[in-house]
């Protein structure tokens, strides 16, 4: 009979699998023919209208298509009801693509999200941090307008870096590893244990704000409002433990190829949430 | 209603089980029991209500977890932070929680015979007189037992827990039982109030919020997070193989990446007793230059007493947490 149930199970297992990467397929896919039609539209529109005036120069399709772009993510953020401040990309996948995460992050800095940590459980990105700003810097020529490209880019590793007080988009972006979860954690703790060792504290001193204020550093960066988890793993895998107390964790299947529909339809998600803070 | 709902699985259910249970089975399951005022409001009832029926959910839960082989369970079952809710219903449920351990209490012989241990996380200085001691008593009176383990979270924040951890580190410090060095993350799990139970393999949230609303924060950094829609008064056997299915999908990776977790965690904890070790070596020898044979044995010899003095301190946290619950359910506390 044991060998009955395992059947069933293996064969149950792989309907749920194959069902799995059929959602996701169509998604990339059916989500790609669409929204060409959907650009191409667009962008006749604007050239249309870009025709219209006087004192015109002729506008290629490619430069409409961008000039679409731009003008949706400057609407976009405004018309969302609620904007996180702090928005985690959390990536659980083997595969690492840069240029996905540069746009995301880049879109993020568009829409005016203030914060940025993107964060995987192996720490590739922590490790190429410089080849993930390099692209992030890349994106952001090729996405933003002019003015809106003095973002500063501050890492937490580099922090004697100063910001500049720059225009309303300022971002800032970490790129976070393990060992700013747990261990940071860790970290805080024997620092309190040594004060109390060497007699400049009691333990009974020890609280939730005190441990909060040391684990935030001097920084005043918010926790996080919304984790973007990308990949098929239902998992935080060690992101900020201490952090994510009141985080909306939205699910999306891959980072690869992901669409600005699809990071926008996340934002939506966000701003419809309604957080009770145990009441 | 009782703690333990006595009954069996209908003959389809039964059959899904065993075949669930064919694949890898979480064996240690939380809930975040989320929905019971919205189902109050659905259903035209008083809050009380939702919040009794929630109650009476649990109880036919944990018999389903016992058919599945899931023998430990945590419940959120109060948060620091619902204190803030209105006066009334707070009340409400602290006369709720008076019922049902008390009604614990008279099935002791049915808890007993099914060998649960209940236990008690969150600050419990926070609840009013009575209710420590009806806890505390609960909590006491089922100790022995091991078959199955039920968690209730009642005051409780994992903010707080984790703050509470590093207060009793810093009180073996003060006490000399501990060194500031010998803080490593192994220890600072030992120090929760869930420091008996292993991390949950399986989280669920009901009632389609997406947070964790500070619950378990670090024991489930590596486990599976479900966030189901279904109010939690309408949460069925269904729901819960729904949520294993999805566990069993997870479970390769999870596996993978807290292997690659732990070998960090032994990483550090190498790394940790070496700079001690440089240290020590480094005042005996008065900068004179150690061989790599006389530094290895000194290394062993650290990590062996650092050990040593882990474990006494760890024996001495748990006397004093066993005297407290003593203490509270004593009859001197009573009278």
């Amino acid at each position: 009979m044991a060998l009955v149930y395992e059947f069933v199970w293996r064969v149950l297992h792989a309907l749920l699998q194959l069902q799995r990467t059929i959602i996701t397929w169509l998604r990339v896919h059916v989500w790609k023919w669409s929204g060409r039609l959907w650009k191409r539209a667009t962008a006749a529109l604007l050239v249309s209208l870009a025709l219209g005036f006087p004192s015109h120069k002729k506008i290629g399709t490619q430069t409409a298509k961008r000039v679409s772009r731009r003008v949706r993510l400057g609407t976009d953020g405004k018309a969302l009801e609620k904007l996180p401040l702090h928005v985690g990309l959390l990536i659980v996948e083997d595969d690492h693509q840069y240029t996905d995460i540069a746009n995301l992050v880049v879109w993020c800095m568009a829409v005016g999200i203030s914060y940025v940590s993107v964060y995987d459980n192996a720490g590739v990105f922590r490790r190429n941090n410089s080849r993930l700003m390099e692209e992030i810097m890349k994106q952001q020529r090729e996405l933003l307008d002019p003015e809106k490209r003095r973002t500063s880019l501050e890492l937490i590793s580099h922090s004697s870096e100063q910001q500049e007080p720059v225009l309303s988009c300022q971002t800032v972006v970490k790129v976070l590893s393990p060992d700013d979860g747990k261990l940071s954690i860790v970290r805080a703790a024997q620092q309190l244990c040594k004060s109390v060792e060497q007699k400049e504290r009691t333990s009974t001193d020890i609280s939730v704000p005190l441990l909060d204020s040391l684990l935030r550093e001097s920084k005043d960066i918010p926790d996080p409002d919304l984790v973007m988890k990308f990949g098929p793993v239902d998992s935080t895998l060690g992101f900020l433990p201490w952090h994510i107390r009141l985080t909306e964790f939205i699910s999306l299947p891959s980072h690869k190829d992901v669409s600005y529909e699809d990071f926008l339809s996340a934002l939506r998600h966000y701003a419809a949430c309604e957080q009770r803070l145990g009441k | 209603m009782s703690w333990i709902r006595e009954g069996e699985l209908n003959l389809l259910e039964r059959l899904f089980a065993n075949i669930l249970k064919a694949g890898p089975m979480p064996k240690h399951v939380a809930f975040i029991m989320d929905g019971n005022r919205r189902y109050a409001r659905k259903r035209h009832v008083e809050r009380q209500e939702g919040h009794t029926q929630g109650f009476d959910k649990l109880a036919e839960t944990l018999r389903w977890c016992l058919n599945l082989d899931i023998h430990e369970v945590t419940v959120y079952a109060f948060s620091i932070e619902n204190f803030k809710r209105s006066q009334e219903e707070v009340d409400g449920l602290m006369q709720l929680a008076k019922e049902k351990f008390l009604r614990l209490l008279d099935e002791q012989e049915n808890l007993r015979k099914h060998g649960v241990c209940i236990r008690v996380l969150g600050d419990l200085t926070l609840l009013p007189d009575d209710l420590q001691r009806l806890i505390a008593k609960s909590v006491v009176a089922t100790r022995a037992h091991n078959k199955c383990f039920l968690n209730v979270c009642f005051a409780y924040t994992s903010r707080h827990e984790i703050a509470n951890a590093v207060k009793e580190m810093a009180w073996g410090v003060e006490q000399g039982l501990l060194h500031s060095s010998d803080v490593s993350e192994a220890l600072l799990s030992q120090c929760l109030y869930s420091s008996r139970s292993p991390n949950p393999d399986l989280l669920i949230r009901t009632s389609g919020e997406v947070r964790l609303s500070d619950f378990l924060l670090w024991q489930t950094s590596h486990s599976c997070l479900v966030f189901q829609s279904v109010l939690w008064p309408e949460y069925s056997f269904w729901n819960l193989c729904e949520a294993i299915l999805q566990y069993q999908l997870n479970h390769p990776s999870l596996q993978k990446a807290w292997e690659l977790h732990r070998e960090s965690q032994a990483m550090q904890q190498l790394e940790a007793d070496r700079s001690c070790v440089a240290e020590l070596l480094h005042h005996r020898s008065n900068g004179k230059p150690v061989d790599s044979q006389a530094r290895q044995t000194a290394l062993l010899r650290y990590a062996a007493s650092r050990e040593e003095r882990v474990r006494r301190f760890l024996c001495t946290l748990q006397q004093k947490r066993d005297a407290f619950f003593d203490h509270m359910s004593g009859p001197t506390v009573l009278a």
